[in-house]
């Protein structure tokens, strides 16, 4: 396989290596099967992952996932480990909507007893879970609160009565970073996210009722609490305008140091900072503070759902029986420890688009899961499908335990628009069985499912390379989108 | 990717500044009762630019105000730009898209048959 002037060898059936050249410090290694991977070299995203693979500090190779498109310096579905001694934390490997991840919530409802509801039940979401552009949240901060929410996460809505334990629990990280410094974080990006915790936002975010179509690990699927033709709710968000001022503004700073320290790299989006400089710290503390404020919008998201469901349905929680699975990112930079060179080294993993994917026995999964894997939350598009999968030994030895994080673009969002011009969206959807509700029929449009490639395609690229292992298919019956 | 063109530099920003604004809002919505003022300052025309949408953006993702029209000057680095707009208003306002952030990638700034032409992506 050619990628313009470079060979990539194939490694196996879903593995690639791009070699080292120039100045890349590791090879590249992209998981993907023959036909995706024909797919992937016509645009730029293996650019990227050979310029990722410049980065001072970066371990073992730069990564890419089967969904891997183009993005911003970094490539979305891309992944870098770099040494936390002598390596560099980029924004740019993160992503402008810093934790921004999906959060998945079980219930105890049948699709057919919900089925004659969910026309209402849809709109009664729509109302109730703000989404869409100038939206606010339920939730009115002062300023004193916003930095708990920066400092405390998950944990700041359950002192507000928002989550309950078994939710923090099952958050990844249990919902708080360490080391969330809010005077890292710029008053203009304070200011953006003031009014927008508990906000959807737009885009590709939603919120979906899905069905479990299928099952195919029982035991997996019976330690998240999944069982086929259950109701389920999946939720789409991240940490709104303070996280994209974040990054906006530590792009900037990272840029002056590069200048400063003649760090040169191939991609000014790439810009960086070591990790122990006092500009790289200061990221990271800003980071692990937006990262607290997505975990924390989308507890509220999911406290809205919930109650939204209790009151329309005049069920009690008991008989509702809507617990969380899991929460988990997928546009983050965290501290691990994983085996390089022979040794467990702590090393610090930028995903942009990318899952973390612990294996069966990791003292980081919620102990209920523990025996099983991390539960791992891959959106599929508004259409088809999505998947839970559980974490699989391969991953820490193949890609620092991450996997991939959904569908991946397939249309840019101006292709998807032009293709859909003057059909109704929403009743092609009806067709396939799908209730959409949403602020923006523009913003629909450019989400047509045709849009993303096919989530089962990527899905069987990471379970057959061992990183993650398919647990359940979710089917989606209604959306609200922004 | 946005593309603008301009007979100068300040009509080519004044022209990406408006272009930014369409990709939020339809701005023969937009009423021009009130003005803002942003400044920004840069090295070369490109950082200019740059610096330049950057505020623009944040008049709308901070202070919530769409813009109508724009005029630009440019003194020596120094870029001043005034807007003339409203405040968002949701019942006659529909803002389709979020804008995250401009980017600096492939940000570039030529000089054109007919003056000057910019390219610049945002991130949606």
């Amino acid at each position: 396989m050619r990628f313009q002037d470079v060979e990539i060898r194939k490694l196996s059936d879903t593995m690639w290596e791009i070699p080292r050249e120039g100045g890349m410090r590791v090879p590249g290694l992209v998981f993907a099967s023959e036909a995706m991977m024909g797919d992937i070299v016509r645009d730029e995203a293996i650019r990227q992952v050979m310029n990722v693979a410049h980065l001072p500090g970066i371990l073992k190779h730069s990564i890419g996932m089967p969904d891997i498109h183009w993005g911003y310096g970094f490539p979305i579905g891309g992944v870098a480990a770099m040494d936390a001694r002598e390596g560099v934390v980029s924004p740019g490997g993160v992503g402008y909507d810093i934790n921004c991840g999906v959060r998945l919530l079980r219930s105890d409802l049948t699709v057919d007893a919900l089925r004659p509801k969910l026309r209402e039940l849809v709109a009664a979401l729509h109302r109730e879970v703000p989404s869409g552009v100038g939206s606010t949240g339920f939730v009115r901060l002062t300023a004193k609160d916003e930095e708990k929410v920066l400092t405390q996460g998950s944990r700041w809505a359950a002192s507000r009565g928002f989550a309950s334990a078994q939710d923090i629990a099952c958050t990844e990280s249990g919902g708080t970073l360490p080391g969330a410094d809010p005077d890292a974080v710029s008053a203009v990006a304070r200011k953006r996210g003031r009014d927008q915790l508990g906000t959807l936002g737009s885009g590709n975010h939603f919120l979906e009722i899905d069905e479990v179509a299928e099952v195919f690990d029982d035991e997996a699927a019976r330690a998240f609490g999944l069982f086929p033709g259950q109701a389920a709710v999946l939720i789409h968000s991240g940490s709104r305008g303070l996280g994209y001022q974040v990054c906006d503004d530590y792009l900037q700073t990272m840029a002056d140091y590069m200048r400063r320290n003649a760090i040169d790299l191939p991609d000014r989006q790439l810009a960086c900072a070591h990790i122990r400089s006092p500009e790289g710290e200061r990221y990271l503390s800003a980071l692990a503070a937006a990262a607290n404020y997505a975990f924390a919008n989308r507890q509220l998201l999911a406290h809205q759902a919930r109650e939204t469901f209790l009151r329309f349905l005049g069920m009690g929680p008991n008989d509702l029986g809507m617990r969380m699975v899991y929460d988990c990112g997928h546009n983050n930079a965290k501290f691990e420890e994983h085996e390089v060179d022979g040794r467990v080294r702590t090393v610090l993993v930028h995903r942009k688009g990318a899952t973390r994917c612990f294996p069966p026995g990791n003292a980081e999964i919620p102990e209920p899961y523990r025996h099983v894997g991390q539960p791992v939350l891959i959106p599929g598009d508004m259409g088809n499908a999505s998947y839970v999968l559980a974490g699989a030994p391969e991953g820490m030895r193949l890609s620092f335990g991450s996997t991939c994080h959904g569908a991946g673009r397939r249309m840019s969002r101006t292709q998807a628009r032009s293709s859909v011009r003057g059909k109704s969206i929403i009743q092609e959807m009806e067709r396939r069985g799908v209730i959409v509700a949403c602020a923006s029929h523009k913003t629909l449009a450019e989400e047509i499912p045709e849009a993303y490639k096919d989530v089962s395609e990527v899905v069987d690229v990471v379970h057959d390379a061992g990183i993650a292992r398919r647990v359940a298919r979710l089917k989606p019956l209604a959306v609200v989108k922004g | 990717m946005l593309e603008a063109r301009g007979e100068d530099l300040p009509d080519l920003f004044s022209s990406c500044v408006l272009a930014l604004f369409s990709l939020l809002v339809d701005r023969r919505t937009v009423r021009g009762t009130e003005i803002r003022g942003v400044e920004a300052a840069g090295e070369t025309a490109e950082a200019q630019l740059f610096s330049l949408l950057r505020e623009a953006l944040l008049l709308f993702a901070v202070h919530k105000f769409l813009a109508r029209s724009a005029r630009v000057t440019i003194e020596g680095k120094r870029v001043t730009l005034t807007l003339a707009g409203e405040p968002f208003d949701s019942e006659r306002h529909s803002v389709d898209r979020e804008i995250k952030a401009v980017t600096a990638h492939l940000m570039s700034v030529k000089r054109s048959p007919g003056g000057y032409l910019a390219r610049f992506v945002v991130d949606v």
